[in-house]
Formats: C-alpha cells, structure tokens, sequence
C-alpha cells in the first residue's frame, strides 16, 4: 500500500515538476491552496532518505561501462558497505567525468556517512553537468544545504 | 674408591653440564626457527602500484599512449598473441592477452579503435563488452633495512607444477624424511670424498630452509650441525605443506639494485613481469634452476648459464616422466627471455615516493610499512610520469642550449593533478628526477610572482555588483607609503604605464600596477579569504607586494590553489593515494575523493574566460584556436623579481600542470614564465595530449561583444572586440558613439540566425495559406 502510494506521489512530482516549466496558467485560490498542500507532501517526500534513495537506486547511468560499475556500487550499498560502494563511484567517475547517477548517488552516500557538507558538493559539482533532467535536478537541489 | 666415586661424580656432572648444553642449544636453535617460520619470514613490505588503467567502449584512449602503458607492464608483441602478457597491434585493432588482475579476468580481448575513441570490446569468444582493467605497475615499496623483498603467495597462488619441479630437482623424498635425508647425506658424503673436495650437498628443502634462517652459507661440520637440528625442530613443530609453502616464498633468487629478490612469487614478476600461475614450464624449471647460484644462473647477466641450467632441469623433468620427449624437445630450444629490468626494478619516481611517505606516515607506523605486506595503490599515471621526467630533462637540455651554461645547474619541478577529484597524476622534484633527493615540489618555498594575481582577481570577481571582466582598472604610476619616509612603487615587467585597462586584459597581460591597485582597494581581508577557500593554509602577510606575488609558496602549494579555480570552485584535497589493501588483500584504509564547493561557479567562469585569453592573446600565446577551445586550456605566467623563479600553471583536457625553474642559491635566471616553465609545459602536454574536454555550460551566464582596450560595449564587426561572458544583470549597456555603426546589434550573427529563421517561418506559413 506504501509503495503504492509512493508511486502516486512520485507521477505527481514529475505532473508539477513539468507543468512548473510550460504552465502559463494563473491558478484559481483554490488550486493554488491545493498547490500549497501538495508542495508540502512534496517537501516532505523528499525529506525521506529512504525514498531519495529509492529514487536514486532507479536512476541508470547514460553509459553501459558506467552502468555495469554502478550496479557493484549498488550492491554493496544495499548491504550497507558505503566505502565499498563509495569506491566503485569513484572509479566509474575516472572513466566518465560528467554522470548525474554517480553524483547523485555520492551525494546521498556522503549524506548516511554523516558528510553533510560534502554531499551537498557533490550535489552542486553534479547540477554543473549539462544533460542532466529536471527529476535529477530536483533531486540533486535536495542535498544542497543553503 | 674416593678416587673411583670422583670420577664417577665428574663424569656425572660433564654429563649434567653436556645435556644441559645441548637443551639450551635446541632451545636457541628452536627459538630461532620458530620466529622466522612464525614471524620474519613473513616479512613483507609495503609494495607500491600505480594506477589500474580501465577502458570503456565508447571510451577516450590515446592510442600511443596505451601501447607505451602495454611496454611499461612488460606485455610482448606477438602476432598470435596465446599466452598471458602477448598483444597485436594492426591498424586500429589491438588483440591482447590480459594477465588478469581482481575481478579482470585472464583471457584474449580485442580493442578496436576510431580515432581516440575505444569503439567496441571484445572477448575472444566474440562477446562483446564494456569494460577492461590493466593490472596496475608495481613502482616501489619500503624495504626494510636488509632489503628482504617478496610476495607472499598461498597455495592458491602456486601452480602445482612449480612443486613437482622444484620436488624433483631439489628434494624427491621430500614427504618420506623427517628434515634430513640419510641417503642424501651419504651420496653427498662419497661424492666429496672422491673429489677431496665439497662438490655437493644432500641438504633437503627443510635443511635449505633452515640454513637460510642463518645468513650464512659457509659449509662448516659445526653450521651442518646446526641445521640439521634446526631441520629436525621444523619438522617437528610444521607440517610438510607449512614447510613446503615457506620454502616457496623464502628462496633467494637473486639482486636488484640494493634490494634481495626472495620467494617464486617475486622471482616470477622480477624476471617475467608475470604471475606465477601465469608462468610456462620452461620459465618455472629456469626459477628452480637459479636455486643452486642465483647469480650463476641469473639470465640476464648470465643468459648462456641459465639457458644451460633449465635444459638440465628440463632434463630431470623428462628423466622423471613430468614432461614427455616430444615437450622436452620443444622447451629445450626455446630461448631464454626476460622482461626489461628498469620496469620492474626497485623505488622509482623518487619525487612521487616522497608524495606517498608522508600520506603513509600520517596512518601508519614504519615498522607496518616495512612489514605487513601491504599493498598500497596509488594515483599516478605512469605514462605521465614518464613522459614529465623525460620532457624536465629535454627541455632543461634546450634551455641550455639556448641560454649557456650558466643554466647547467638549473633546477626545476613539476607537479600535473586530475583536475576533477585532485588525483596527483605525476610529479618531479628534480631537473634529475630519476635520483632521490631535494624535492622541489614539496619543499622549494619561493615567490610565487605573477601566479598569485588569478587569486586577486577573483577575489573582485566574486564581488559581481562592482566587478565585471570590463570593469576598469588603473595602470599608471603607484606609490604606497609604506614606512615614514619609504614608499613601495611598483613596476610593469615591460617598465611601461598602460592607463585604463579592461580587469581581463590587466590579468592576461599580467600588468603588475592594475593588479597591486586593485588588490590593495580589496583589502588584505577580502583577498586573504579567497585565499584560504582556495585551499592556501599558510599565514597571508599584509604588504602590498603581496599582490604582485612577493607571496612565497612551494609548487605542491600553488597547484593546490590552482585546482581549485581548475574544477570550477570545487576544493579537493590533492591524494597520491587511492587504496591500501592489506596482505590478504581486504582494504585497510582508502583515500576518498573530497570535494568542498569553495566559489559560485559563475566567478569562476569568469575567471577562467581570463584564464584562456593568457593562451589566446597573452603571455602563453602560440597555440591554434582548435586546440585551445579542444583542450579547453587555460593559465597563468609567473616570474619573480630578477627573473630568480620561472612559473607557469595551467589546464588543458582534465589535467592541471604546473612547473617551475629556478636555481637553489636563488641567483636570477634569464627565464621568464613564459621562456622557461611554459616551454616544459607545453612539451608535456603535447606529448600526453590529452583528450578534448567540454566548457561547463552556466545559464546565468551571457556573452557580448566588448572591446579589447576600453572593456566597453562593442560588436562582433568591430575591431578589437572580444565575446566577453557576464554574470546577466551585470553587462555594460551603452555602446560608445565611435562603435554606433559597427556594433549595432542588427549586424550581429545570433541576429542574422534570428532573421533567417523568421524568413523561414514566414515562408512556411504562406505556404500552408
């Protein structure tokens, strides 16, 4: 039930995020107060580590190199190695400099290792890439502490 | 009777006091043996690799570059590569026989190459796939004082043939005595009887264990005696494989330089630059034939010796049934190959050597460094570091040459740091780098001249709502009191004054005025903050001259700095070190990548802009647009007062280079940044040419056209007008009277680009009326 409404929410973020950009419209109070409402369930979402990191765990990279490291990396953070797993990122970032995964990943990574600053870095190196799209842009802006 | 009961008394006691004797010698001899079997000879030291080259299909490779890196790990070209360590190379296709390394699989691949792209990868079964990684180049370890070197392998480690060879030749009732063989003894006995000399010996592998436990190799009754009680002690408290396995990493198998090359496993890189397991027959029998004179039968100072030695060894192989007729034939006229020595030979890289000791010491005490086997993986790129220590020396040459000798005690280094992550890639300390030493790289403090004035500027650049790269600086006269009756006046390098000045054009000029005026409007405040998030930890001292670079800082210093306006505000602590592992091979300590956002990219971006013009029309001009805008290159010139430092720091690709010249007795030089450091810098970077790299693209960033001398709004028919970028928001908005006509925006190409899209449109709409 959770995860279904996990996926709802998650439809509904990608609906704002991209009527955010086109919608020319001027919404009516009412919509604006539903706006308000749903904002915040947004701002709480993405306050869940465990979501983010769902999230992040589905993003794939653009090369199948890079793709076939993230998975190791992956794995061993599903069980909890975060050096491990913080090295197979970095390796993947020799091969390939400008991945949105691999930052997105060493952003939340640096965040469970108590790094709050540096994941806020990464986040920020990660939003300078220039093929990166609006849900990883969202999800990058989450880590970065003003 | 007295007489009788004191003999007997005596003869009591001789016996008390001999058995006495005798426990104490085991007891010595035992303690002896069961340290080294227990502890010493499991002395390892801390080896030291390179980096693990991996490549992508669809990844970025210089194809030159990656065969000098084939060379370098001691892989033979071979038309029909079968064997581990043999590759072909035709025609944009390399088919290589990888010697493994972790989870990279020993095995046949094929890369094919487009341009400097890695277009597909290969296994020899036809699958394709997307990833290969190079085993890394061991360069070092730190020995300890008797230079005993090894690497310890376990039984999964030794090939089965290696026992029954070195079983055959050294010890065939290997598993039926208990440490000394009686019927060894006797042949021994007879045979050196006969030539009234001591010809062989009838030592078992224990006993040859137990006398390398001594240091010594005399052939005494009283040493024999020894070791032959140590070989009953080993035997008694190890079991034959326990005994066997530290046989197998104990041998000694020869020199190198200082260091002592022990154990198969060692032997089999030192010689072959392979693993054991990787080894063919023939090799194994020549490894267990340098048993009886390491340097009797070294095949490389004795080639004929040691080709004889194998065949005799490949002999007792046949004798024994371990090979047939047919093999031993084949073996017995192959020649006897080796790899290069200076690949594989002790502490190289003297410089970087130093880079890993500190980060070492600050985790980890020397007697673990020299002991535990630990393997530590670092960050430098070997083809890099060749071709730095190759170019140092050349160019030091040309200098030469072209200045007199008055340059022949010239001193230089260098230092190149993957831009992204700080990664130190290659360093020298030296214009003799291949030596140990001084290493100016850490250690030379010097002034660091014009290098400090990108510092200053985005200092201002950072303040966007007062400065811009148009904004307008003064270049005339300045006098800074500086004392009662003493004032600092500083000077251009060319000793002329250049008015008002566009801030870009003072920074690529480097004009010394501009950029002390500007410091000092700053403040000591101001420019000492950007300082330290630029990674400098040092004191900042407030003079003025602190702006034109008076400033002393060793290169390791400044690269620092520079790295981090190279990576576009992003501080990361500069690493030689990427991973340790330790004897198991379970990492014992990483060095992560750290990164720190220290600037707005925006400054940055501007600062870089600067940084460019250096090589498009300042103190580094000389390269082609194409490569400038392909490397993405960027820099600044440095020279200190009299010409006594020659700087130069710049990036090109994903690679930050900075070098310097200088003498030790700080005499002046007759170098300038760009006549000396940049001449090393451009070798290197033309040499490892680097794959292109992409500007970062800011959306609050826009360009327009300016002018080159007065910094104010031009356009793109205009002479001497620049596309300069500005933070939106902060762009001169009126165009002077002189440039009405040639900077009018209706001119401009995005407005033509504008105009014939409309023309299009337009079209598209009568036609579909």
């Amino acid at each position: 039930m959770r995860q279904i409404n996990l996926i709802f929410l998650y439809l509904a973020i990608i609906l704002v995020t991209s009527c955010a950009s086109t919608s020319k419209q001027v919404p009516t109070p009412t919509n604006t107060m539903e706006l308000d409402v749903f904002s915040s369930s947004v701002d709480q979402l993405l306050k869940n580590k465990d979501f983010l990191k769902s999230e992040i765990l589905k993003i794939n990279a653009s090369k199948p190199s890079i793709q076939r490291i993230l998975n190791e990396s992956d794995g061993f953070w599903v069980k909890g190695n975060l050096k491990r797993a913080n090295s197979e990122l970095e390796r993947a970032l020799r091969i390939s400099k400008n991945e949105s995964s691999v930052f997105l990943r060493l952003s939340h990574i640096r965040l469970e290792q108590g790094l709050e600053v540096e994941s806020g870095s990464f986040a920020a190196r990660g939003l300078l890439i220039s093929n990166v799209s609006s849900w990883e842009r969202l999800l990058l802006n989450v880590y970065i502490k003003d | 009777m007295n007489f009788r009961i004191s003999i007997k008394y005596i003869f009591s006691i001789l016996t008390i006091v001999f058995v006495i004797f005798i426990l104490a010698v085991v007891s010595v001899i035992d303690r002896r043996v069961t340290s080294k079997l227990d502890g010493v000879l499991w002395t390892v030291p801390a080896k030291i690799y390179s980096r693990s080259l991996e490549i992508a299909e669809g990844g970025k490779v210089n194809i030159n570059n990656f065969l000098k890196e084939l060379e370098m790990l001691s892989y033979e070209e071979s038309s029909n590569p079968q064997n581990p360590g043999q590759f072909h190379y035709k025609e944009n296709n390399i088919r290589l026989f990888l010697k493994g390394y972790k989870k990279q699989e020993s095995g046949l691949y094929e890369i094919s190459f487009e341009g400097n792209k890695v277009k597909s990868l290969k296994r020899q079964d036809g699958i394709r796939i997307d990833l290969i990684s190079l085993e890394p180049m061991p360069i070092g370890g730190m020995y300890p004082s008797h230079m005993e070197d090894r690497l310890l392998l376990d039984w999964t480690q030794v090939p089965d043939r290696l026992v029954k060879i070195l079983l055959a030749v050294e010890d065939q009732g290997f598993f039926d005595h208990y440490g000394i063989s009686l019927k060894s003894i006797s042949r021994a006995f007879f045979t050196n009887i006969k030539a009234a000399n001591i010809e062989q010996g009838g030592s078992t592998i224990t006993q040859q264990l137990a006398k390398s436990f001594f240091f010594s190799s005399e052939q005494t009754l009283k040493r024999k005696a020894v070791e032959a009680i140590a070989a009953l002690l080993i035997e008694f408290r190890y079991s034959k494989q326990e005994i066997l396995l530290a046989y197998i990493n104990d041998v000694h198998l020869g020199q190198s330089g200082k260091r002592s090359i022990h154990g198969f496993g060692l032997g089999a890189q030192h010689f072959f630059g392979s693993s054991l397991k990787n080894l063919e027959t023939d090799q194994l029998a020549l490894l267990v034939g340098m048993l009886k004179g390491p340097s009797l039968y070294n095949p490389r100072r004795n080639p004929m010796n040691a080709l004889n030695r194998r065949n005799t060894v490949l002999g007792v192989l046949r004798r024994d049934g371990l090979i047939t007729e047919e093999v031993y034939m084949d073996l017995n006229i192959k020649p006897v190959k080796t790899i290069k020595p200076s690949f594989r030979s002790e502490t190289k890289y003297p410089a970087f050597h130093d880079l890993v000791r500190i980060e070492l010491r600050n985790n980890f005490e020397e007697e673990e460094l020299r002991s535990e086997g630990l393997s530590v993986y670092t960050n430098i790129d070997p083809i890099f570091q060749a071709s730095l220590e190759n170019n140092i020396v050349l160019t030091k040459e040309k200098l030469v040459k072209k200045y007199g000798k008055k340059l022949e005690e010239l001193e230089g280094a260098a230092i190149v740091v993957d831009i992204q992550n700080g990664e130190i890639k290659a360093v020298v300390g030296s214009t003799n780098p291949s030596q140990f030493g001084f290493n100016r790289s850490l250690n030379a403090i010097r002034p660091i001249g014009s290098l400090v004035k990108p510092f200053v500027y985005l200092s201002a650049l950072e303040k966007y709502q007062d400065f811009n790269l148009t904004t307008t600086l003064d270049d005339s006269h300045l006098s800074v009191p500086i004392s009662n009756n003493s004032s600092w006046e500083p000077n251009n390098f060319d000793k002329k004054y250049h008015g008002n000045v566009p801030l870009h054009k003072a920074l690529w000029q480097s004009y010394n005025i501009a950029s002390a005026r500007l410091g000092i409007g700053l403040g000591f405040d101001s420019v000492g903050k950007t300082f330290k998030s630029l990674g400098i930890k040092k004191k900042i001292p407030q003079y003025p001259s602190l702006y034109i670079g008076s400033f002393e800082m060793s290169p390791f210093e400044v690269i620092q700095a520079y790295q981090t306006i190279a990576s576009d505000g992003f501080y990361s602590p500069l690493r030689s070190i990427r991973d340790i592992t330790d004897i198991e091979g379970k990492s014992a300590l990483s060095y992560p990548y750290k990164i720190e956002q220290r600037f707005r990219p925006e400054p940055i971006y501007l600062i870089k802009f600067a940084m460019q013009q250096t090589f498009i029309r300042g103190t580094a001009r000389g390269y082609k647009q194409s490569t400038i805008d392909k490397w993405n290159v960027g820099g600044k010139t440095g020279t200190s007062d009299d010409q006594r430092d020659s700087w130069f720091v710049g990036y090109a690709g994903d690679y930050l280079v900075l070098v310097w010249f200088g003498f030790d007795d700080n005499r002046p030089t007759p170098l300038t940044g760009r006549t000396g450091a940049l001449e090393l810098w451009k070798n290197f970077i033309n040499d490892i040419n680097p794959n292109s790299s992409t500007k970062t693209i800011l959306p609050r960033i826009n360009y327009v056209w300016t002018d080159i001398g007065d910094g104010k709004l031009s356009g793109p028919k205009c002479k001497n007008s620049i596309l300069t970028p500005f933070i939106i928001g902060t762009e001169p908005k009126n165009i002077p009277s002189v440039r009405r006509r040639c900077g009018s925006m209706l001119e401009d190409e995005s407005s033509s680009v504008i105009k014939k899209l409309k023309q299009v449109f337009e079209k598209k709409k009568s036609e579909t009326n």
